[in-house]
């Protein structure tokens, strides 16, 4: 039992932190209708930018205060993203108003190129690490409930909790405020939202910048458990299955989808594993996917896409 | 009792847009009064909609001077001219889907809402009673459309007509002074119509708001407007009260084909 539920936790944390990437998806496509290739190469990018300024402030601040090298690296980081968030209006989206999905997807597809090429090309193409005093020692708990208790990796605990936070904040940010319901009507038709005198360039700024920050946070997160290189990148394709899982309009089906499919591969690989030669992790999602794709394509809680004919 | 019509609040002269070598206009001029309702018919391809645009900021004319309440007008974005006072509705509905009739029509107050971000997101305070101010407006809309049964229905399940309605809703929550209307009665049935009819008056009626629209059906046309310009191939035959109009040789011509 207590294995089980050790297996179960860690799988909720790793879940969450796909959710967190998910995320980043989810938000570009919920306001400008645009799946957002280029969110892995966001995360590089951020995290990349994270790892240099942290390390080249605490070389100028005499390499004995990491936490404030940290702070202000991490307010460095988020303006180079909303620079990053601002040039992609201005150079690529704004020549695209009113144009089909697939044309946007190629656009953010560019941009993933541009986004990798540019990121080692400033900040250098060898492997980072990024220190924000993450605990890496695992605790144990629960010890009066089961034998030898559960084991739990803080590291991920505490990735968990701020990507669980992150997620509350824009939810409500989406839900509550005019600027989050201005994001949904750009989503649903540009003309129709420019025609209310919603200013449909700034809108897009802001949620390149939020998706940005989201992806600053999940870079630090991953960057400081993985070191910072190349295939940081590809954290995003694990991020796929997610979306399809939850839903492309969904934050919280970004979050349950996160979650269920940390659980899935855990489990399936420690109870599944032994019976097909193990290995089972690294596929487990796609597959989850793809039975998705068949059955419900729109995902747990995503927008039932129906067109009149 | 007849209402009254004030000054002139919008004035175009020589109005000429083009795109590469089609010309979509050639020099047009005509204005509007403050309260009337303006029509601008003309046949399939005339130049109805992109005279819409171009009032409305979506296209820039190449010549041309356009005066809005007495300033003159420079290339402007959609955003703008709805932050100055111009609403719109859709020919082809552009509704936002996935919202409900409430959240569409309130989106028309996004130009109001000034409380800070922060607070809205907590719901809290001056916030809270800003929203709930903009909500109680969008509700009185909601009643003088007669949809309140609909409020909280995703606007994508609605049958067309009403659809149309809920875009009128929206264009009237951003309260303005000149709604432009592309043909709100197209593909609609009689009985629509004749609702429609009743709402575009009634909002000219008791909001005093100046009407601009553009509409096939001449019957409906000449039925509720107060003056009328008629465009053909980009160019205009006819401007007047409707009658005027209707018995001019040139419409006539343009609507019958010669020889009639």
């Amino acid at each position: 039992m207590a294995f089980f539920l050790e297996t179960l936790i860690g799988g909720l944390m790793a879940g969450m932190l796909y959710a967190l990437v998910a995320l980043g998806f989810v938000l570009i496509f919920k306001a400008s209708g645009v799946f957002n290739f280029a969110q892995g190469a966001m995360v590089l990018f951020a995290a990349l930018a994270m790892a240099r300024f942290s390390a080249w402030f605490n070389a100028a601040l005499g390499g004995d205060s990491l936490v404030i090298a940290n702070i202000l690296a991490f307010i460095a980081a988020g303006g180079v993203m909303f620079v990053v968030a601002w040039l992609i209006e201005r150079l690529a989206l704004r020549n695209l108003v009113n144009q089909e999905g697939a044309t946007l997807l190629m656009a953010t597809l560019g941009i993933t190129y541009v986004l990798e090429g540019i990121g080692q090309t400033l900040f250098g193409s060898e492997i980072y690490s990024i220190d924000v005093g993450m605990p890496k020692e695992p605790v144990i708990m629960f010890e009066s409930l089961f034998e030898g208790g559960i084991l739990i990796n803080k590291e991920d605990f505490i990735a968990a909790l701020i990507a669980a936070a992150l997620v509350a904040a824009l939810s409500l940010f989406f839900q509550k405020t005019s600027i989050g319901r201005a994001l949904r009507a750009v989503a649903d038709d540009h003309q129709a939202a420019l025609s209310i005198g919603i200013p449909l360039n700034r809108i897009w700024v802001i949620v390149w910048c939020v998706a940005g920050i989201v992806a600053l946070v999940a870079g630090i997160i991953w960057g400081s458990k993985l070191g910072v290189q190349f295939s940081l990148a590809t954290v995003a394709l694990r991020a796929l299955p997610v979306v399809i899982l939850g839903g492309l309009t969904s934050v919280p089906g970004a979050i349950i989808g996160g979650l269920i499919i940390g659980v899935g591969e855990k489990l399936s690989e420690v109870f599944l594993g032994p019976y097909v030669g193990g290995g089972i992790e690294i596929w487990f999602a796609y597959m989850l996917a793809l039975v998705f794709l068949l059955f419900r394509p729109q995902g747990l809680f995503g927008e039932k896409i129906i067109n009149r004919v | 009792m007849s209402k009254i019509i004030g000054d002139v609040i919008l004035d175009l002269q020589n109005i000429s847009l083009r795109f590469g070598g089609v010309k979509a206009l050639t020099d047009i001029s005509f204005n509007v009064r403050e309260h009337e309702v303006r029509a601008i018919i003309g046949p399939n391809g005339a130049g109805k909609s992109s005279m819409l645009n171009v009032i409305n900021g979506v296209y820039h004319p190449q010549d041309g001077k356009i005066f809005f309440r007495g300033e003159e007008r420079r290339a402007m974005e959609p955003h703008r001219a709805a932050a100055q006072g111009i609403a719109r509705t859709f020919q082809n509905i552009a509704l936002f889907k996935g919202m409900s009739v409430l959240d569409n029509i309130m989106t028309g107050r996004n130009l109001q809402i000034k409380s800070n971000l922060l607070m809205q997101a907590i719901w809290w305070g001056p916030a809270r009673n800003e929203e709930l101010k903009h909500r109680a407006r969008v509700e009185e809309i909601i009643d003088f459309l007669e949809i309140q049964h609909i409020r909280k229905t995703p606007v994508g399940r609605l049958p067309y007509g009403l659809q149309k309605r809920v875009d009128l809703g929206r264009a009237l929550a951003m309260e303005p002074k000149i709604l432009l209307l592309d043909e709100p009665m197209a593909g609609m049935n009689v009985e629509e119509k004749q609702d429609m009819c009743r709402f575009i008056l009634d909002v000219n009626d008791q909001f005093g708001t100046t009407i601009v629209l553009i509409e096939h059906d001449m019957g409906v046309v000449m039925d509720i407007s107060d003056r009328v310009v008629v465009l053909d191939y980009g160019k205009k035959i006819g401007d007047g009260i409707p009658d005027e109009v209707r018995s001019s040789p040139e419409v006539i011509k343009a609507y019958l084909g010669a020889g009639h």
